[in-house]
């Protein structure tokens, strides 16, 4: 090596984000591990009635919205993410096709990134409004019947179908702009031989865009998946503290709302032990998930 | 598959609506079942030209037929050629048999006999045991040789191959450019490939076409071309060390370069551009050409002279090869002759050649 | 012969197939983008609208500018303070965005440039945390917060102190930062040290200004977060004046019971909270778009 060590000098670039990190990432993951296995834990009074290695994870499961937490987060995760990564994929294609307009789609097509997602959920909310929104009036013109996707007593389905929208609209702008700068890293080439070769357009597609898109294509799925358990702000927006539309209230909660839920009651003793609980309980799932990811994608994915 | 370009031009348009004439006016007929080399300094339009060939571009003017098909309009993938890219454009993430055999598929083969033929071409062009290999796992001259196979695979009419060799590393180069030729002779394909070095169109080619500014300069077979140049731009062009020019005067029926008196031309007084091949000097006893050797370079059976040219200008030299066997010290003092078929006059202001 | 004439028609026709594949392109963007720009118009329209129009049905889709409600706008803002909420973000995101590239920075360059022990061990830990959801630290986070005596009787410079203090850093800008930091060749160094440059001043001279455009992306996108941030600033904002945007916007309009709002009134507000956003965005947009194209952040 060239250089010898630099250690002290090191240490001293790395002191600020360093502490930063200390206090406020490393710390508290493993605070996690430890609150969880406290019984009854009082942070104002720093008391706690001895260890437990599984209630807090039982009280969390024996909440009587866990397994709709569950299953909302699943849903919202496996529909959402494939749904908006085929239609990003093929809007970006779309656009790479293009010469004329292709920034001015790009700039439009980016303007969920840059949204407030409350602001945004508002909109959404009012666009599924029964009587006053633009969705019924819309499904009127091709003669369907308003549905009450999002109002007072609003099932479970219309309102989860909503959210999806939502969901689906905001996770798009960053997933096509991945994948438009993926395709346009493809050198040119590839195209030309598989013209002069023949290749019909849709086998162009499979054969060469995808499999040379698929690192691309994989990091967005793990981001998105990720991201996709992690559903709460979405809700908020759209259904607010309630989280479910009026008189069906936390129909939609999500895993990530238990959490919020346990730590706004932090007063109560055990509260903090069960957000605890939860988080872990999110990580776990995002765990399994990514590992298996990277199984599949062993066999998938083309470097 | 006799290839013929008639008046075939390509403009390109910048954005600001500047015009830049990559091909100009292209007239050439290619043989069918030879190797042509297209040759000339980048940006002389010959790879315009192949893409046009291959369909790729579309001519601003002019048209191609293969054969008596006129192909101008039909879209590459209907022209049954077979491209070889530069970079190769090897798919990968496919194998080496899966590349091959991909043509095959989009022209609905059967997969056993797509299999059979893969493995028939991969043979051909010596990568037969590699089938199972990603690119990445191959050297530069197997992977040019997958696209060979590739390109070859669906028996092409015509082959085209864009700067084959320019990837490759100095050994590389010259076993591909033979084994090129060898699958060339085999296949009996019209093939034409594209290069900016005039050594590897010289050694490979039936004929080459040299181009410069989009104009074909002179088509030929390579030694004829390099004999018999048709202006001052082919005869710099080709030929390594490079032809050595000199500023001439015919006075009296006499060439003179400088003082020097370079023997009879039959042309008129004129000032020319002279034109001497390194190795058209000889060592003589008695010659008003007299020079000055600078260094010596001695490469296995021949010596490399440079020589301070005293009659034009003192501070250029020229090169001279002359056989090793010439005891020849830097500082020496020789006397040069000219053989007569190595020496060229070209029109000062034309470049043309004067006969 | 013939074969002149055929050819030319497969050339009209292969014409006439390009036009109607690049037409069809061209009508599924314009739909997704009428996809994209629709809830952008509801918010628009009905921020606009009378409070008897927002209720009419079927809903008015279009409404002349000259009669656009501006009230709106100010019934919104006497609901709830949001220039002070947005006065609040502004300065929330100003220090811990400061904060960020400073501790960023030198964190990257120690990353890329310093060789010392552990440090590949300590990267991989790093990017192994980035793994992990935040829900898990906001627990302990808001215990720390506690303790620092940042909630009970929270003056502002307490709750901006909690808002920024544990956003002062970020992994992923250290990744991203180190990356580009990589790029820049080692020959700049060497010669740099030969001429007897100090670390600190060739970081300064000579790296930053060659990653302006990295650090550039992080600021705006490390800003824009600040905007989005929800779920820490209603944890720690204990008084409605302390409030960021997006929890300022969502507390001032609760649904009744029967789930309805006043929707011009919100949509006015959701506008102005949206707006700056959307202007930065517009000005801004190469760096945005091209950090994250380039880098594939998620925000």
């Amino acid at each position: 090596m060239l250089e010898e060590k630099h250690n002290i000098k090191a240490w001293f670039y790395l002191a600020p984000a360093l502490v930063l990190l200390i206090i406020f990432t490393f710390y508290p993951i493993f605070n996690a591990f430890f609150l969880v296995i406290l019984k009854d834990f009082n942070y104002l009074q720093g008391t706690y009635q001895g260890f437990t290695l599984t209630e807090n994870f039982v009280h969390v499961i024996r909440n009587q919205n866990f397994a709709q937490a569950m299953i909302n987060t699943m849903l919202i995760t496996f529909v959402s993410v494939p749904v908006s990564v085929v239609i990003a994929l093929l809007v970006s294609v779309w656009l790479n096709a293009i010469v004329k307009l292709r920034g001015t789609f790009q700039t439009i097509f980016f303007l969920p990134y840059v949204t407030n997602a409350i602001a945004i959920g508002m909109a959404f909310a009012f666009l599924f409004n029964r009587d006053y929104g633009l969705i019924n009036t819309a499904m009127g013109w091709i003669g369907l019947n308003p549905v009450n996707w999002v109002g007072l007593g609003a099932t479970w389905r219309h309102a989860m179908f909503s959210l999806l929208v939502y969901v689906v609209w905001g996770g798009m702008a960053f997933k096509i702009m991945v994948f438009l700068s993926g395709l346009q890293s493809i050198d040119k080439q590839y195209y030309d031989a598989a013209r002069v070769d023949s290749t019909k357009r849709s086998r162009i597609f499979r054969k060469i865009t995808v499999p040379l898109l698929s690192p691309m294509i994989f990091y967005i799925t793990i981001t998105s998946f990720i991201g996709a358990f992690k559903a709460y702000t979405e809700v908020i927006g759209m259904f607010g503290q309630r989280l479910g539309p009026a008189g069906n209230d936390r129909a939609l909660i999500t895993v990530v709302a238990l959490v919020y839920d346990a730590l706004d009651r932090s007063g109560v003793p055990g509260a903090l032990s069960e957000a605890a609980a939860a988080s872990i309980i999110l990580f776990s799932i995002t765990l399994v998930f990514t590992l298996i990811n990277m199984q599949v994608s062993k066999k998938r994915v083309h470097y | 598959m006799e290839i013929k370009l008639n008046n075939l031009t390509k403009v390109f348009q910048s954005k600001k609506q500047e015009e830049t004439i990559a091909v100009n006016n292209l007239d050439i007929t290619i043989p069918s079942g030879k190797l042509i080399g297209l040759l000339g300094p980048s940006g002389c339009g010959k790879s315009t030209t192949l893409y046009m060939i291959s369909g790729l571009l579309k001519p601003t003017a002019g048209s191609i037929f293969f054969g008596d098909d006129d192909v101008t309009t039909v879209p590459p993938e209907e022209r049954g050629i077979g491209l070889v890219f530069q970079n190769y454009a090897l798919y990968p993430h496919m194998t080496v048999q899966q590349n091959i055999m991909f043509p095959l598929e989009n022209l609905k083969v059967p997969k056993e006999e797509a299999i059979k033929q893969a493995q028939d071409i991969a043979d051909l062009v010596g990568i037969g045991n590699l089938m199972n290999r990603k690119p990445v796992q191959l050297s530069g001259g197997q992977q040019q040789r997958v696209a060979i196979a590739r390109a070859l695979v669906k028996k092409p009419r015509v082959l085209l191959l864009d700067e084959p060799l320019s990837n490759l590393d100095a050994r590389l180069r010259l076993q591909t450019r033979e084994e090129i030729k060898r699958i060339q002779r085999e296949t009996g394909i019209t093939t034409i490939f594209v290069t900016h070095d005039q050594e590897e169109a010289m050694s490979i080619s039936d004929e080459i076409v040299l181009m410069k500014e989009g104009i074909a300069q002179q088509k030929g077979a390579p030694q004829e071309v390099y004999d018999v140049p048709t202006n001052l731009f082919v005869a710099k062009f080709l030929g390594t060390p490079p032809i050595n020019i000199f500023d001439g005067e015919i006075k009296g029926g006499i060439l003179y370069v400088g003082d020097a008196d370079l023997g009879k031309s039959k042309l008129k007084d004129q000032e020319v551009v002279v034109g001497i091949r390194p190795e058209g000097f000889k060592v003589v006893e008695d010659s008003s050409f007299q020079a000055h050797v600078e260094f010596v370079e001695t490469i296995g059976r021949d010596t490399t002279l440079i020589i301070k040219d005293p009659h034009t200008d003192e501070k250029r030299t020229f090169r001279a090869i002359v056989d090793a066997d010439e005891q020849i010290k830097p500082g020496d003092n020789i006397k040069l002759s000219v053989k007569p078929h190595k020496l060229f006059l070209f029109d000062k202001k034309t470049g043309e050649v004067l006969k | 012969m013939s074969k002149d004439i055929v050819m030319y028609g497969d050339e009209k026709a292969n014409r006439r197939k390009v036009i109607i594949r690049l037409g069809i392109v061209y009508a599924l963007l314009v739909a997704f983008a009428v996809f994209i720009i629709v809830p952008f118009y509801w918010m628009v329209l009905t921020a606009f609208k009378t409070e008897i129009q927002v209720f009419t049905a079927p809903p008015i889709l279009w409404i002349n500018p000259i009669n656009w409600q501006f009230s709106n706008f100010a019934l919104a803002l006497e609901r709830a303070p949001f220039a002070r909420f947005m006065g609040n973000t502004v300065l929330v995101s100003i220090i811990s965005t400061v904060g960020t590239v400073i501790t960023t920075v030198f964190a990257s360059f120690a990353f890329a440039r310093l060789n010392f022990v552990g440090r590949d061990l300590l990267f991989m830990l790093l990017i192994a945390t980035m793994m992990i959801p935040g829900e898990m630290f906001v627990i302990t986070n808001f215990l720390t917060v506690v303790r620092a005596g940042w909630i009970q009787d929270q003056t502002y410079m307490d709750a901006v102190l909690a808002m920024t203090l544990p956003f002062m850093t970020s992994i992923f800008y250290i990744f991203f930062l180190r990356q580009t930091f990589k790029q820049i060749p080692n020959e700049l160094y060497y010669a740099a040290k030969v001429d007897g440059t100090k670390d600190l001043q060739y970081l300064w001279k000579v790296m930053v200004p060659i990653a302006i455009p990295t650090i550039i992306t992080i600021t705006i996108l490390n800003a824009m977060g600040t905007w989005n941030a929800y779920i820490w600033p209603r944890l720690i904002a204990q008084r409605e004046e302390f409030r960021l945007v997006s929890n300022g916007l969502r507390d001032a309009f609760v649904d009744d019971l029967a789930g309805v709002v006043q929707y011009n009134e919100q949509m006015a507000a959701a506008l102005l909270v949206t707006l700056p956003l959307l202007i930065v965005f517009l000005l801004l947009k190469k760096y945005i778009m091209r950090g994250v194209s380039r880098s594939g952040i998620k925000g």
